[in-house]
């Protein structure tokens, strides 16, 4: 306790560091803040017309099917379809029916959309006189919620580039040798250094979630467990880069290589497996993957899996602790 | 003169590879390619399902591509997943099933498209106005983007890890007593890691992009890729020189590669418009080298005046501060 104490005191002389750990929040406030943009405008389709070249009829119609955008002439209609940002299909007025403008490098959605929109405006009338049942599904804004779970995770992973580079930092030190001979275990080091990064890294995911998450009362104590959980993953991962990295810059490498391991993959599995697929449980095998799904499920306001996610990162922690522990022993051996 | 500028490119170039910047720059290079090669040119959006349940059979004319469904429930089955959409024509006027998407305009896109599919196809032709493939597309974008990352972030960071080993080891008290003026000092460190960021950023497009591919676009890139190099190594510098310790600086760098690119992928990949986007110079920065990448006019005259304008600025303040921090060491 008094070593933990010693080390709190280090820290709290660094100011920089404890703007770090403040930032996911700041970050999470500008996410709270962006209700003002309608970001489920990114998820509709999108199409570009020439002013004034639509009839008023083809002008509502597809303003009912996603966002129009108005162009002043046929070549900026063109670039703003040819602009690899942009998912536009261009819509051009051919007597009584529309041809699509397409760039050619579309996702497959935007493609059929492009060649089968002429017989979706031929066939409008069709629509109307049949009977639709829309039964009440998903949220309107599914980017808010993915970027409130990356911020989440960031500030999760912080725990991990404090520790990691904390550990480095006293390596390069020489503090390493120094701690060879103090009256202090692997394991009471191990400790301190780990609680360091994870009070940091739970306080910050707890403060964001506070600013940007709204759950029902019931969802708290999974919440809470996930963010405990998942802290100590990061704050472990930090100590392994810690332990293996014997310089500054290898060490930011193996930072940087974590960081794209922690985030990017759980966002991709999220956009592109479908829950009930057997690789989806493969994707289990990466410790970040449960807890961006139970985040992202808690922001959602699902609870069904939950006892899973929670398991998974159980499970995980143990391994990852076990494996580390075997490893210190190992190398005194 | 002669002598001492190689002394020092030398004395550099030995702690670059002491640092193993190298080994790690090919550890990211395979990392990038492999993630390039075997997942983002593969994915896509498919096309919402369409599930007809006619156990009439009466609508002769639907589209193969419409699913055919045994029962109503297996049908409302598929289509629980908020994407798919069902058609059901058991009774005299069909009914469309779906689940909502949440969004109004894409429900009605979803509506409209599973009932095209009941009705012959249109002979009015799409026109193809672009030169890239989705592949292609998908190529260029990616490998712009881990460019820019790394040319952002290591970028930022490599120059200013051989200056904190400087520090350390006590090399800016030597060069303190040296005849060599800082201007030496950083355009040594400078012009090694530019040529270092050049030789993987040609790297990249040619193993992402393909031979052809990559050397029609290759000397826009490098451009652009240099510019990226010298403002982000040149910021990284300044910031070792002025930072106590590493670990504030590796926070900074943190800081940037997480909330400061961020933003700047959302804008320039999703075309999510936000005006402010247009104050955030790493956005200008991004768009150019992204322009390269598809052979669009990377950027007009003020962009390169103020990109002369901040490494002038920057290396001018660079110099005055190591000499300020050299004064300091004794």
């Amino acid at each position: 306790m008094t070593g933990i104490t010693f080390q709190l005191k280090n820290v709290r002389r660094d100011k920089m560091c404890i703007l770090t750990f403040l930032l996911p929040i700041l970050a999470g406030l500008a996410v709270n803040l962006l209700s003002g943009i309608n970001l489920s405008s990114v998820s509709e389709t999108g199409f570009a017309a020439v002013k004034d070249s639509l009839t008023s009829d083809a002008v509502h119609w597809l303003r009912s099917m996603g966002r129009l955008e108005m162009y002043e002439n046929r070549q900026s209609m063109e670039t703003a379809v040819n602009q690899p940002a942009s998912q536009l299909i261009g819509v051009i007025q051919n007597g009584d029916s529309l041809t699509a403008v397409l760039s050619g490098d579309e996702l497959e959605v935007n493609t059929v959309i492009g060649n089968t929109l002429p017989k979706m405006y031929e066939e409008r009338a069709a629509l109307s006189s049949y009977e639709i049942d829309i039964v009440p599904g998903g949220s309107s804004d599914s980017l808010k919620p993915l970027l409130t779970a990356i911020t989440m995770a960031t500030a999760l992973f912080m725990g991990c580039t404090f520790n990691a580079m904390n550990m480095i930092n006293e390596k390069e030190e020489g503090i390493g040798f120094v701690n060879e001979v103090m009256p202090m275990t692997k394991m009471g080091y191990m400790l301190q250094k780990l609680s360091l990064g994870y009070i940091g890294a739970v306080l910050s995911a707890a403060l964001t979630a506070f600013i940007c998450i709204r759950i029902s009362p019931d969802m708290i104590i999974p919440l809470l467990l996930v963010i405990l959980l998942s802290a100590f993953l990061a704050a472990l991962a930090g100590l392994f880069i810690g332990h293996f990295s014997d310089g500054l810059m290898s060490g930011i490498v193996c930072i940087k290589m974590v960081m794209i391991l922690f985030l990017a993959p759980p966002v991709l599995f999220y956009l592109v497996i479908p829950e009930d697929s057997f690789l989806h449980t493969i994707t289990y095998l990466l410790p970040s993957s449960a807890a961006f799904y139970g985040i992202l499920d808690l922001i959602n306001g699902y609870c069904g899996h939950m006892q899973e996610y929670i398991l998974v990162l159980l499970l995980h922690s143990i391994i990852w602790l076990a494996a580390y522990l075997l490893m210190c022993r190992q190398r005194k051996s | 003169m002669r002598y001492v500028v190689f002394s020092l490119l030398k004395k550099d170039f030995r702690l670059m590879l002491a640092s193993k910047f190298f080994l790690l720059a090919l550890g990211s290079l395979i990392l990038y390619s492999c993630y390039i090669n075997l997942v983002y040119v593969r994915l896509d959006q498919e096309i919402y399902p369409v599930y007809l349940y006619d156990p009439m059979g009466v609508q002769s004319t639907a589209s193969s591509a419409a699913i055919r469904s045994e029962s109503a429930e297996q049908m409302h089955q598929a289509c629980s997943d908020g994407y798919s959409v069902g058609i059901d024509a058991s009774g005299r006027v069909p009914r469309i099933y779906m689940v909502s998407s949440g969004i109004r305009r894409t429900d009605n896109s979803r509506a409209a498209y599973a009932v095209s599919l009941l009705f012959p196809d249109s002979e009015t032709k799409t026109v193809v106005i672009g030169t890239n493939t989705k592949e292609m597309k998908n190529r260029r974008e990616i490998t712009c983007e881990f460019l820019f990352f790394e040319l952002s972030a290591v970028g930022f960071l490599g120059l200013a890890s051989t200056l904190f080993k400087e520090k350390q080891m006590g090399v800016i008290l030597v060069h303190s007593t040296l005849p060599v003026s800082q201007t030496y000092i950083v355009l040594s460190k400078l012009v090694l890691f530019l040529a270092a960021d050049l030789i993987f950023a040609a790297l990249l497009t040619l193993v992402n992009l393909g031979v052809s591919q990559g050397l029609s676009v290759l000397p826009a890139v490098m451009i652009q890729a240099g510019i990226l190099s010298v403002v982000m190594a040149l910021t990284g510098f300044f910031c070792a020189v002025c930072l106590q310790g590493f670990r504030q600086f590796s926070l900074l760098y943190l800081i940037l590669a997480v909330f400061v690119t961020t933003p700047v992928f959302l804008a320039g990949q999703t075309g999510i418009s936000w005006k402010w986007i247009r104050y955030h110079p790493m956005y200008h920065l991004f768009m150019a080298l992204k322009n390269a990448y598809f052979g669009m006019k990377p950027a007009g005259n003020i962009y390169y005046a103020v990109c002369a304008a901040a490494v002038l600025s920057l290396f001018m303040l660079i110099c005055r501060t190591l000499k300020h921090e050299m004064a300091k060491e004794g």
